[in-house]
């Protein structure tokens, strides 16, 4: 069985780890041939972190399309622009979100990457809340369902959750403060509005971007073995993120004894329960998540009841070893099942291209508009400044006194001299 | 030692035999209509046999890893046209030779795989392999994972985790065609008078809202609507539940005894190493001065390993050498 999986790049990323994990396992089954194929020109590979990526097959673009393969795989909606480049006997499209939300409504790649999901493939995703919404969306479709393994000699399963009944609460805060919908700075917001002792860690990559927080301790960027380390000395994890794939950080948390305090983020609903093992906030409301957060710096049996009820649930989460029997058994499903008819995709495509050509034409005839509008100002601008009472005021400016006496009048006046200007 | 009892054995609980015996109550018409039948992960039988009860199919095939229970199933069961067979359900040529044998005893088999999957680190041969037989030879395969996950059981012995969402990864494997159950479990008890067994029959609700399934059952192939519901309730044999409980307590307690004991010869012995460790290093120290002394290189040392003459190779270890050792004079 020949597979390649298309990467981007192999920067250390959640989204980029899971494809290498399943890459990695699966590589390590009998008579499977798997490929990491990067789809986009490397000038800096940095691989830090993943541990045993020497022993895969990664190739360039340019490699892979000399090669052939049974199933080839989009792993992330720009690699599907690749992905039929490639000789295969079946596509594939591993889905880890729903890319277009990564996207503010006025980015174009909002469009792009929506526009991926009617690729006449076959769709393998992590979480049931997607392959629920692509059923939705696209019902002509198959969608095989892989929930991601967890490494569980890098995140291994505590023995007991040990207790903290006098210690700070201690928080970790993780995510990219440069991604918009991971709300990195809203969580630290949301710790520091805490009235009980604390300890806030922040792990990013991006320490820059990151800026001067209110946190105890800002680190990274840190190999997985090293953020495994940091979650065993957490109580808490917490993520007030507004998109989530499958929603993997918490998770690993709860391997290493930690609860947490989430959003509602899609991907919480497949292991957090509210109570038992974390607890869920509202939506923007960092008070309330300063609350609840007050509430387990409060009451330790709290905390550890739900310390121990997510180490419970950690150990039921399956590993990579089961997860890549999935990943098997439906890669081996899509090269046994006929290929999916482009029709329907294409009709699919061609609707949302459609909805897309309108809400282009809607942002022109907006842009139309507000460049007529501007027109008119501009021409009765150029009207005003060309009569003699604003050009004799115009050249009255040239006098130091007229300035003087005009000073305390300029927050009237900013307006129009900001128009003749 | 495990503490858990993974086969089905006449000690077994009560209510994990019941739950057992159900699943092959619901396949019962099926494997009794004609086709061969194949149990997957048979075990000793004893299930299956309580299931038939008097009646047993024309002919089956008795699949296991471990060929004492594959034979005992077979004199459980006493079918007389039973093919045993030994193997390996995570290897492609084992299914295949599976497959070989069910293509011989003709007719649409009927696959039953009761909690097995759970047993097999690599499932994904046996998912290809039962869809492939559904699809070519119009086999119906019938199988159920139990619901660890609910409990976070650890059992020694399942290499994966099932529960609901390991489950609805199952689902998205299967073919459109397709019939999903879930067992739960049930608890009760009767009331009779002093001397007079009594025969009740009950009415129970199963399955409403807030219902945790103990296990999840899914079947495939053209006749998969066909697997029966029910429910099953036996009295508890509470001096075989006893027996075993007792069992398991009495080895439990051996064995942690002999883990006591070996822990304290593990100590004695290393409390000697480390003493005979020491005792070592001073001789060592010792020959070391008198080495000095005598202004010799010191034993360990690479000058003294360079004047050591060569190893003698006419002893135990030179019967292996090429050329005969030359007699010494």
């Amino acid at each position: 069985m020949r597979v390649a999986f298309l990467v981007n790049d192999l920067q250390l990323s959640g989204g980029v780890g899971v494809v290498v994990q399943h890459a990695r396992r699966l590589s390590e089954l009998e008579d499977w041939d798997v490929t990491l194929v990067l789809a986009r020109p490397q000038d800096d590979a940095s691989w830090h972190g993943y541990e045993d990526i020497a022993d895969l097959h990664v190739c360039t673009r340019e490699d892979a399309l000399a090669e052939e393969f049974d199933v080839a795989v989009g792993t992330w909606w720009e690699t599907t622009f690749t992905l039929f480049e490639l000789a295969a006997t079946r596509y594939a499209y591993f889905v880890q979100s729903l890319e277009d939300r990564f996207y503010r409504t006025d980015e174009a790649e909002r469009l792009g990457a929506a526009l991926t999901l009617d690729l006449p493939v076959a769709f393998i995703t992590e979480a049931r809340w997607i392959a629920d919404t692509i059923a939705a969306l696209r019902p002509d479709a198959t969608c095989f369902l892989v929930r991601n393994g967890i490494d569980k000699d890098v995140f291994a399963p505590l023995t007991r959750v040990p207790v903290n009944m006098s210690q700070p609460l201690r928080i970790l805060i993780e995510g990219s403060p440069t991604a918009w919908f991971k709300q990195v700075h809203q969580a630290v917001d949301a710790a520091s509005a805490m009235r009980e002792r604390r300890h806030v860690t922040v792990v990013s990559g991006e320490r820059e971007a990151l800026g001067g927080v209110p946190a105890d301790e800002v680190v990274g960027p840190l190999s997985f073995r090293e953020l495994s380390e940091l979650y065993a000395r957490s109580d808490v994890v917490l993520k007030l993120s507004r998109v989530e794939g499958m929603f993997g950080p918490p998770l690993e948390g709860f391997h290493r004894g930690a609860t947490c305090v989430v959003t509602p983020v899609t991907g919480h609903e497949e292991y957090v329960e509210h109570g038992w093992n974390g607890l869920i906030t509202d939506w923007e409301d960092l008070r309330g998540t300063a609350q609840a957060l007050d509430m387990l710096a409060r009451d330790r049996h709290l905390l550890h009841f739900l310390r121990a009820n997510a180490l419970e649930t950690a150990r039921a989460w399956p590993s990579w070893v089961q997860s890549s029997q999935f990943m098997a058994a439906a890669l081996l499903a899509i090269l046994r099942e006929p290929p999916p008819a482009a029709a329907p995709a294409a009709m699919r495509m061609l609707a949302d291209v459609r909805s897309g050509i309108e809400l282009y034409n809607a942002h022109l005839r907006e842009r139309r508009l507000f460049a007529h509008r501007a027109d008119r100002l501009d021409r009765a601008v150029a009207l005003a400044r060309r009569t003699l009472p604003v050009r004799a005021m115009l050249a009255l400016r040239r006098y130091r006194v007229v300035k003087l006496i005009a000073f305390p009048l300029r927050p009237l006046t900013a307006r129009a001299r900001r128009l003749l200007a | 030692m495990a503490d858990w009892q993974e086969r089905i054995t006449h000690e077994t609980p009560p209510a994990i035999r019941v739950e057992h015996e159900l699943r092959y109550q619901a396949v019962a018409a099926l494997i009794l209509s004609g086709g061969p039948w194949a149990d997957l992960g048979c075990g000793n039988g004893l299930a299956a046999a309580a299931a038939l009860g008097d009646a047993r199919p024309r002919s089956a095939l008795l699949v296991d890893a471990d060929e004492h229970a594959v034979a005992q199933a077979a004199r459980e069961l006493g079918i007389a046209a039973s093919v045993q067979v030994v193997a390996d359900l995570t290897e492609r040529n084992d299914l295949d030779r599976i497959g070989g044998h069910l293509a011989v005893l003709g007719g649409e088999p009927i696959i039953t795989c009761f909690e097995v999957v759970e047993h097999l680190e690599r499932f994904s041969p046996l998912l290809e392999w039962a869809a492939a037989l559904a699809s070519e030879r119009q086999a119906t395969f019938v199988l159920s994972v139990p619901n660890d996950a609910f409990w976070s059981i650890e059992n020694p012995y399942h290499r994966t985790m099932w529960g609901e969402g390991s489950f609805a990864e199952l689902q998205r494997l299967l073919p459109h065609e397709h019939t999903l159950m879930r067992q739960v479990t049930l608890a009760g008890s009767a009331l009779m008078r002093w001397d007079t067994p009594l025969e009740h029959e009950l009415q129970v609700l199963a399955g409403a809202a807030g219902t945790v399934p103990s296990h999840f059952i899914a079947a495939l192939g053209p006749r998969h609507a066909e697997v029966d519901v029910g429910a099953h309730v036996a009295q508890t044999d509470a001096l075989a539940q006893r027996r075993w409980e007792r069992q398991r307590e009495s080895e439990v307690a051996i064995a942690a005894e002999a883990v006591k004991e070996m822990e304290a010869t593990v100590a004695k012995q290393a409390g000697e190493l480390r003493q005979q460790t020491k005792e070592f290093e001073d001789w060592r120290v010792y020959i070391h001065e008198l080495e000095r002394e005598l202004g010799r290189p010191l034993s360990g040392s690479a000058e003294a390993m360079a004047r050591e003459p060569p190893s003698d190779t006419t002893g135990a270890g030179g019967q292996d050498a090429a050329e005969p050792a030359e007699p010494r004079a």
